[in-house]
């Protein structure tokens, strides 16, 4: 019997002492210098304040779910959806979307693990080379060109056209 | 050695025009055909412009986040992924109501790519409407050269971006106006006259295009911070910036 | 015939290593570094940790990824390796085998709960309707959920209340299922644990781990004794009539040299008849082995081993071993005192035979109930005669106190320097028990007692 209560007690306290080294992420320089904003709603409107420069702390997971002051007066009952914990480039997400009536409400994010050096893997490739010049288009001897969206009829007026006419 | 061929497809969707290269040796034409039924569907089910979409439909409340295609429901996630990314100024909700597409036209065309990329193609450009995801293997030389139109002179382009895996996607006020909405304000940017991300996958680089040019000002200093993409922009003035990084030619 | 004794210490020869010895130590040393790797993907996998949905989540996947390693030990300790027969003993890898799986049954059961409700917290559900989703929605969690169900099945019929009322077979029958539920819970772990969708490395050294641990189980205990019997062509040469209740059973063969038996060393025996065959027993060699003959002296006391007396010459045996660690290299000292009990006797015999010892080195304490159960005694009489070694026959029913033969004082009187041997032990559950205290209030310390005990 104290064979058995010995290695419950310490199973669970090995686990504790792992997943307490686990809470704290490591700090994150790569999100971006803005402070998160507040999405509002159409009762408010707030400016985020100008770029600090320096690291921002890493955002705790929940705290940056938009904020919803949307109230459910008519009355109909709101239900939150979770999806499926999403691995993702950016680490696991796992989504909940509040419905109320037939209509979402809300969306946030549930539980988002800090960003680490995978974003990092993805562009292991080389980096791309920029050649900065004002160039004639003809003479650049490009395969594509990249501009802002354009509809059908802006595409015929676009370099992109004359391109894949002078390809066929 | 069978030389390559080019074989090329012009195909009209989304309201904008779609341009496919594949260089190989083989026969791509079904691939092409599989490519361009896959834009029709996402352009079904993702349109803001038509009310039968299973985007406008749920917006409305007409139908559940169930009910929709999974691709809704992916979509809705890495929209709300990137927001936080983008500290909100990349968002699905920029004008209020429900519009994914700042990601939506980038993310069909990376899986277009994709599409043809598991059909054993190595060496291949998609560009839909000016945002381009390109394939190439560097050390077979596959290199892809993307011209920047330049946003205030027409006909012109502003920079060359080379790389052989590259995803390229430029967002600003030349042609439509002020279309980029501020999540934050709801109203149109109009700090840019133009910018562009270069990155690798282009659903994400599709979004972050969309967020610097809401950004304006303040995206340079952004973009400097992200990793794994290259920001090049042009002021109202002309002016040009580039973050560091990129390789030197 | 006597040897001529010659006085003066004789050098303790090492023991002849006849295979390889994994130790007690060196096996949780292994085992140990394993569940530390095992820990380590998950700690490298994981980077923030942060409210209760993520903790539970995460505590469910180190019991998870703790409960598949620990299956795979589990598996191991049984693969009958010889290695660890001979090093560990085969009665303390049973007895961590017994252990081991009521821990591994008790981590993947928590692992189940904890999933369950980390899932629910973090997706702000009831745990009923997490449960069901977790169900419904992924094929290979219901598959591990029964598997689950399986192994809480064997561990309540192997519950040590259970054992008593369940007949061995039985027990045996339901153990097996194990393998079934081992089957049906691998494929969740790839399909669904957080550690492996997206690191192939850890995936492929999974399998592999799974796959060599299996492979072993099949040579060791399949393949191997299919061999052996088909190299020894091991067959029942006679049944001998020791005393009422005890026969031995003499085993020819070829070649047996090449099994590598050590006295002391047991094999399970599994007798080709129709009634028998599907049986395998564990009975030790009451000889030492001979080039081309084996014997074995086993107690009548239950149907299998009444249907032995109705073995006849030429059946065919199939031997799974040898195994057990009760052997000469268990010695540690000059002076050895073998201590056996009833049926016991039969390792100790051939203990007795073989020990390397000069006269006076050796003592044997028999100890039985009656004078009738005491058997082999020519046998020991003439081995004693030879070695100059001492044999003590203690006969008579347990008594209570200092006046019982195996009490501490009737020990000390019996042989006055006791506490400077060590002790070779073996006999029933109750006897040993008893002896070992007595030992050990003679002054005996306990790394020198040795004993094989099958009870757990």
């Amino acid at each position: 019997m104290k064979r058995v209560l010995l290695s419950i007690t310490g199973t669970v306290l090995g686990v504790v002492a792992l997943l307490s080294f686990k809470s704290h992420g490591p700090t994150v320089g790569t999100l971006g210098v803005l402070p998160p904003a507040n999405v509002p709603t159409s009762s408010s409107s707030t400016t985020p304040r100008p770029g600090d420069s320096g690291t921002a702390a890493p955002p705790r997971p929940g705290s940056r779910s938009p904020a919803t002051t949307s109230s459910t007066a008519n009355g109909s009952a709101t239900s939150k959806i979770a999806g499926d914990a999403v691995e993702t480039p950016y680490g696991v997400v796992q989504v909940q979307i509040t419905v109320s009536g037939k209509k979402i409400r809300n969306v946030s994010l549930l539980q988002l693990t800090a960003f680490d050096g995978r974003s990092q893997e993805i562009n292991s490739q080389a980096a791309p080379i920029l050649v900065q010049e004002t160039l004639a288009a003809q003479s650049a001897n490009i395969d594509t060109v990249s501009g802002a969206s354009y509809t059908t009829a802006g595409y015929i007026q676009s370099l992109q056209s004359a391109l894949n006419k002078a390809g066929i | 050695m069978t030389t390559a061929i080019r074989q090329r497809r012009v195909v009209e969707c989304m309201g904008t025009v779609f341009s496919f290269d594949v260089r190989s040796p083989q026969k791509y034409e079904s691939v092409l055909d599989d490519a361009v039924r896959w834009l029709d569907w996402v352009d079904t089910t993702f349109s803001t412009y038509r009310s039968t979409s299973d985007i406008r439909r749920l917006a409305a409340g007409e139908v559940t986040l169930e009910d929709c295609a999974p691709e809704v429901g992916e979509i809705l996630r890495t929209c709300e992924l990137l927001s936080a990314k983008t500290a909100g100024y990349f968002s699905a909700y920029a004008g209020g109501a429900l519009d994914p597409s700042g990601l939506v036209k980038g993310w069909a065309i990376e899986r277009a790519s994709d599409l043809l990329v598991a059909a054993g193609s190595t060496y291949h450009c998609v560009n839909g409407g000016g945002d381009v995801q390109c394939v190439g293997d560097p050390q077979a030389g596959q290199v892809w050269r993307v011209g920047i139109a330049h946003p205030l002179h027409l006909g012109k382009l502003a920079s060359v971006v080379v790389g052989s895996r590259l995803a390229v996607a430029t967002s600003g006020t030349a042609e439509r106006g002020g279309h980029v909405l501020d999540p934050h304000t709801g109203k149109p940017a109009h700090g840019l006259a133009s910018v562009t991300v270069a990155g690798t996958c282009l659903g994400r680089t599709d979004a972050f295009a969309t967020a610097a040019c809401a950004m304006g000002s303040q995206a340079r200093d952004w973009l400097e911070e992200l990793p794994g993409h290259y920001g090049f922009g042009i002021d109202n003035d002309g002016t040009t910036w580039a973050t560091s990084g990129w390789g030197l030619p | 015939m006597t040897t001529t004794a010659t006085r003066g210490p004789v050098p303790l020869r090492t023991p002849v290593s006849l295979g390889p010895r994994i130790s007690p130590n060196a096996a949780l040393a292994v085992i140990g570094l394993g569940a530390i790797m095992v820990i380590g993907l998950w700690w490298k996998d994981t980077f923030v940790v942060t409210g209760l949905g993520a903790w539970l989540t995460n505590a469910g996947r180190i019991t998870g990824l703790l409960g598949g390693y620990a299956v795979v030990v589990l598996l191991a300790l049984m693969a009958r390796v010889p290695a660890l027969e001979r090093g560990v003993g085969t009665d303390r890898l049973a007895r961590w085998h017994a252990m081991g799986g009521r821990y591994t049954i008790s981590l993947v059961v928590a692992h189940t709960l904890l999933i369950i409700w980390g899932y629910a917290v973090t997706a702000h559900t009831g745990v009923v309707h997490e449960t069901s989703t977790l169900l419904t929605g992924y094929p290979d969690v219901l598959m591990a959920t029964v598997a689950t169900g399986l192994l809480v099945a064997v561990g309540v019929v192997s519950a040590r209340a259970a054992r008593r009322r369940v007949r061995y077979e039985t027990w045996h029958f339901v153990h097996l299922y194990t393998y079934l539920a081992i089957a049906l819970a691998f494929s969740h772990q790839f399909a669904t644990g957080a550690d492996f969708i997206s690191n192939r490395p850890a995936r492929l050294f999974w399998a592999a781990m799974y796959t060599a641990v299996g492979a072993t189980l099949l040579w060791f205990r399949v393949v191997t004794p299919i061999i052996d019997f088909a190299r020894h062509d091991l067959r029942v040469a006679s049944v001998q009539r020791e005393s009422a209740e005890v026969i031995s059973i003499y085993i020819s063969g070829r070649n047996l040299d090449v099994l590598r038996a050590e006295p002391g060393q047991f094999f399970r025996w599994r007798f080709l008849t129709r009634q028998l065959w599907w049986a395998a027993n564990p009975y030790s060699l009451s000889a030492p082995p001979a080039a081309n003959l084996l014997r074995i002296t086993v107690k009548i006391a239950g149907e299998h081993s009444a249907a032995l007396l109705a073995l006849r010459p030429g059946t065919r045996v199939l031997a799974e071993g040898p195994s057990g660690a009760f052997t000469a290299a268990l010695r540690r000292r000059r002076k050895v005192l073998l201590l056996a009990g009833g049926v016991g006797i039969t390792p100790i015999r051939t203990l007795f035979e073989t020990l390397p010892g000069a006269p006076g080195d050796i003592v044997l304490l028999y100890r039985t109930a009656r004078p009738e159960d005491a058997v082999l005694r020519h046998e020991l009489d003439r081995i004693a005669a030879q070695r100059g070694a001492a044999v003590h026959y203690l006969v008579g029913p347990p008594r209570r106190g200092a006046t019982d033969h195996l009490s501490a004082s009737r020990l000390q009187r019996l042989i006055p320097d006791i506490s400077e041997r060590d002790v070779f032990l073996c006999g029933p559950e109750a006897m040993m028990t008893a002896a070992e205290r007595s030992l050990r209030q003679t002054g005996v310390p306990g790394r020198h007692i040795h004993h094989e005990s099958f009870a757990f």
